[in-house]
């Protein structure tokens, strides 16, 4: 329906660190046993978006991207891979590939969103609307105890991914968005937005869910006429948001009026007489009052809508973008929102995977997830993990509140609470890790206890 | 689907656009605009397959909103246009001809046809009228105002009704323009008549039998006028007639939000109904539309002159099926 798909997928990002590698980049991370990047792919190819492009950041991970999308996605969606240069930003990604871009919307996906919030809805509100530019707001995502050592320096001040949102009454348009930085320093809000809109509303509690819905005349003028925007969030959308009342970048403003000839007059007063049915019988927005001035007349302000669709509170969405969302949408997937995974899971809220062997005496909890060909031993415990394929687990063993990749090998007696455990890792015999994260290949010595770190092979 | 139907179907469904001549125009000019990117396939015709398109759209639309009568009268000219369209016309030319079908329909059958009925209706208006209206008709509001340039001197009564509240903006429009106006609801119009020297309304459709079919409310309007011998003048566009016949409200109408009813928007405390809404034996109904019979009307003003009731099927017989809406 003339909207076409960009996903920017990123490459090996540096917060997620040692989880990414040179094998695995960050779209090919797996939740639930999938990797982040099915989910945004399936929910596409359930709104019968089928023409994708997907952006990577590197070419490496881009063939590596590829590779997995050509074999999972065959015959069910038509995907182009395009590499970009790493560390461009979202911006700078939509700049490199701009020639591709035809339609005349354009929906822009961030490759690590794990949501069911329908893009036909978001679609729908950039439509009605005739928008220059939609977002997609949803509630918080309740976040689980955050990690003490690994998230860096201690932010006490503000959670990751707070933003301020201003609306209107009617919660369609956007009226002004701060993230991140600014929110250190004083709130400037638009008088003219103010006085035009009469009355906004400032909410706190919305995660932008990075699902935007663009005009692309618009998109490529502010692109190149703005060179130095990196990021569609924090440049481009504040810019258009800003900018809604003294519009810059339409170059269809209001109709000209004409002046030559008696048969021109006619037609324009038929034109004004149609126009004015249609205005008197419509809802106008604040924008159209305010282009058209206090006494009524079209003047030359133009002006272009910024939407905003608002998420249902039964929807999930989650953006993995630090390790402790990582963990917090493994927990999700495989708990509140298991109707994302796609997976059907048994009468114990659990999915063990039918060539899967327990040992005896082992117990599998309630929302975990074991993968094929896994081995556990005997008196193993598994509790509100997700455990991939092929991994062979010793005895006495505790899994809690982790993930553990594929091709692990995990000995005897260890304990892991609350860790991330990359694939082909192989931890000996009673080795304890609490808050920890394992990177992919790495060897564990017997008897060690690490708390909070992060355990990664050194790059030669 | 093409996206300026899909957008007009989204203002539809979420009541962006109301009123039929708005609703009208604003298909049309969609169904304009989805024609002139149309591209014939392979191996088809260009009638077959635009018809088969533009039932396409229909039904959407339909899914969005049912269709009004003035609507429905529009999309029964556009097929008949493309049905008519000679074979030897090339893909571009058939486009062009069609796009100016309907320019000329809208302009013709909308635009000049409400230029005439104001020409002819504000012949009615005397000084030191106290005209009456109800809800927001355009054609009623492009009236009064030619009235006031014309200089004559009168008042208008704008009454309403919830849940739409219509009268509301067209208040604001014709307060704005400098007239003198009063504002009341509908259940204090057998109050105000007794000043009111004459009522103008708009309707949504005139049947075959001079029954006219109109918003919600406009039958008690009429009736009160009667009861109190006020004229009730009708402005009605000749392509809004039907050759349909109906008898009472019910039998065709359009249900609108039960909820809309039972709450009032703006106001989450007013909510008296409670939890006697979930019963099983209370049923919100919430009508959008109402048939007056013609022993309350007075006369029809339309683009083909001035008519009692009663010659309304004269006009669907003579102009509306033979010419087809040329």
């Amino acid at each position: 329906m003339d909207f076409q798909v960009v996903v920017l997928a990123g490459g090996f990002s540096k917060k997620l660190v040692p989880l990414v590698s040179k094998e695995v980049p960050k779209a090919l991370l797996p939740v639930a046993n999938r990797p982040v990047l099915s989910y945004v792919l399936d929910l596409l190819e359930q709104s019968n978006l089928k023409d994708l492009i997907v952006v990577v950041e590197g070419s490496d991970a881009a063939f590596r991207v590829g590779g997995w999308i050509s074999a999972a996605y065959l015959d069910r969606l038509h995907v182009d891979v395009a590499p970009v240069p790493e560390d461009i930003g979202t911006a700078g990604a939509l700049r490199a590939i701009s020639h591709h871009l035809t339609a005349r919307d354009i929906l822009v996906v961030s490759g690590d969103l794990v949501s069911d919030v329908p893009p036909g809805a978001v679609a729908a509100a950039h439509r009605r609307h005739d928008a220059v530019v939609t977002a997609t707001l949803c509630s918080n995502p309740v976040s689980g105890p955050a990690d003490s050592g690994s998230s860096g320096a201690k932010d006490k001040t503000k959670k990751p991914g707070r933003n301020i949102i201003g609306l209107d009454p009617s919660r369609q348009f956007l009226l002004h968005i701060a993230a991140g930085a600014e929110l250190e320093k004083d709130l400037r809000v638009q008088k003219s937005i103010l006085r035009a809109v009469g009355e906004m509303e400032l909410r706190a509690d919305l995660m932008d869910a990075h699902l935007y819905a663009i005009k692309r005349s618009v998109l490529l003028e502010v692109l190149d006429q703005k060179e130095t925007f990196q990021s569609i969030k924090k440049d481009v959308l504040p810019y258009l948001v800003r900018s809604q009342l003294k519009s810059e970048v339409l170059s269809n403003g209001a109709p000209q009026v004409e002046e030559n000839g008696n048969d021109k007059v006619n037609s324009q007063s038929k034109r004004i007489t149609q126009s004015q049915i249609l205005a008197n019988a419509s809802n106008r927005s604040f924008h159209e009052l305010y282009a058209f001035g206090p006494d009524g007349s079209a003047s030359a302000r133009r002006t272009h809508k910024c939407c905003v669709y608002i998420a249902n509170n039964n929807k999930y969405c989650a953006r993995l973008n630090s390790i402790q969302a990582f963990s917090d949408i493994n927990r999700d997937v495989t708990g509140e929102a298991n109707h994302l995974s796609g997976y059907s899971f048994s009468a114990h809220n659990n999915l063990i995977h039918p060539s899967a062997e327990l040992g005896s005496k082992t117990t599998v909890g309630p929302h975990c997830l074991l993968g094929e060909g896994s081995q556990m031993g005997d008196k193993c415990s598994v509790k509100r993990s997700v455990i991939g394929r092929h991994c062979r687990i010793g005895s006495s063993v505790k899994i809690v509140n982790s993930v553990v990749m594929d091709h692990v090998t995990i000995g005897d007696g260890c304990s892991v609470q609350g860790s991330v455990v990359c694939s082909n890792v192989q931890l000996q015999e009673r080795v304890t890790l609490k808050d920890c994260q394992v990177g992919a290949s790495y060897v564990v010595t017997a008897g060690s206890e690490y708390r909070g770190e992060s355990l990664a092979k050194k790059e030669k | 689907m093409h996206r300026a139907v899909y957008k007009v179907g989204l203002q539809y469904l979420a009541g962006d656009i109301t009123g039929g001549n708005a609703r009208c125009i604003a298909m049309l000019q969609a169904f304009s605009e989805a024609i002139r990117d149309y591209t014939t396939p392979a191996e088809k015709t260009l009638t077959r397959d635009l018809t088969a398109k533009i039932g396409s759209y229909v039904s959407f639309l339909i899914e969005c909103r049912p269709l009004s009568i003035s609507m429905g009268n529009a999309i029964r000219f556009l097929k008949n246009r493309i049905a008519k369209l000679p074979l030897t016309l090339s893909e571009s030319e058939a486009k062009t001809s069609l796009c100016l079908d309907i320019d000329r329909f809208i302009n013709e059958k909308i635009i000049l046809a409400d230029r005439v009925i104001v020409r002819h209706a504000s012949t009615k208006i005397r000084d030191g009228d106290v005209l009456l209206t109800y809800g927001s008709s355009c054609v009623v509001e492009m009236l009064l105002s030619h009235a006031l340039e014309l200089g004559k001197k009168f008042h208008v009564v704008i009454v309403d009704s919830r849940p739409k509240l219509e009268g509301q903006s067209l208040l604001r429009r014709l307060v704005a323009n400098g007239l003198n106006c009063t504002y009341t609801h509908l259940n204090a119009v057998s109050y105000i008549m007794h000043e009111v020297t004459r009522v103008f309304l708009g309707a949504s459709s005139i049947l075959s039998n001079g029954t006219v079919y109109s918003r919600v409310g406009t039958a008690a309007v009429a009736m009160v006028a009667n009861a109190f011998s006020v004229p009730v003048l009708i402005c009605c566009e000749a392509y809004k007639f039907h050759e349909r016949v109906q008898l009472d409200s019910i039998c065709f109408n359009e249900l609108g939000d039960p909820q809309a009813v039972a709450k009032v928007s703006g106001r989450g405390d007013v909510n008296y109904l409670g939890s006697l809404g979930n019963k099983d034996n209370l049923q919100l109904l919430n009508l959008m539309y109402d048939a007056t019979p013609s022993e309350y009307i007075s006369m029809i003003v339309t683009d083909y002159g001035m008519i009692p009731p009663t010659s309304v099927p004269v006009i669907v017989r003579e102009y509306c099926r033979d010419q087809l809406w040329i």
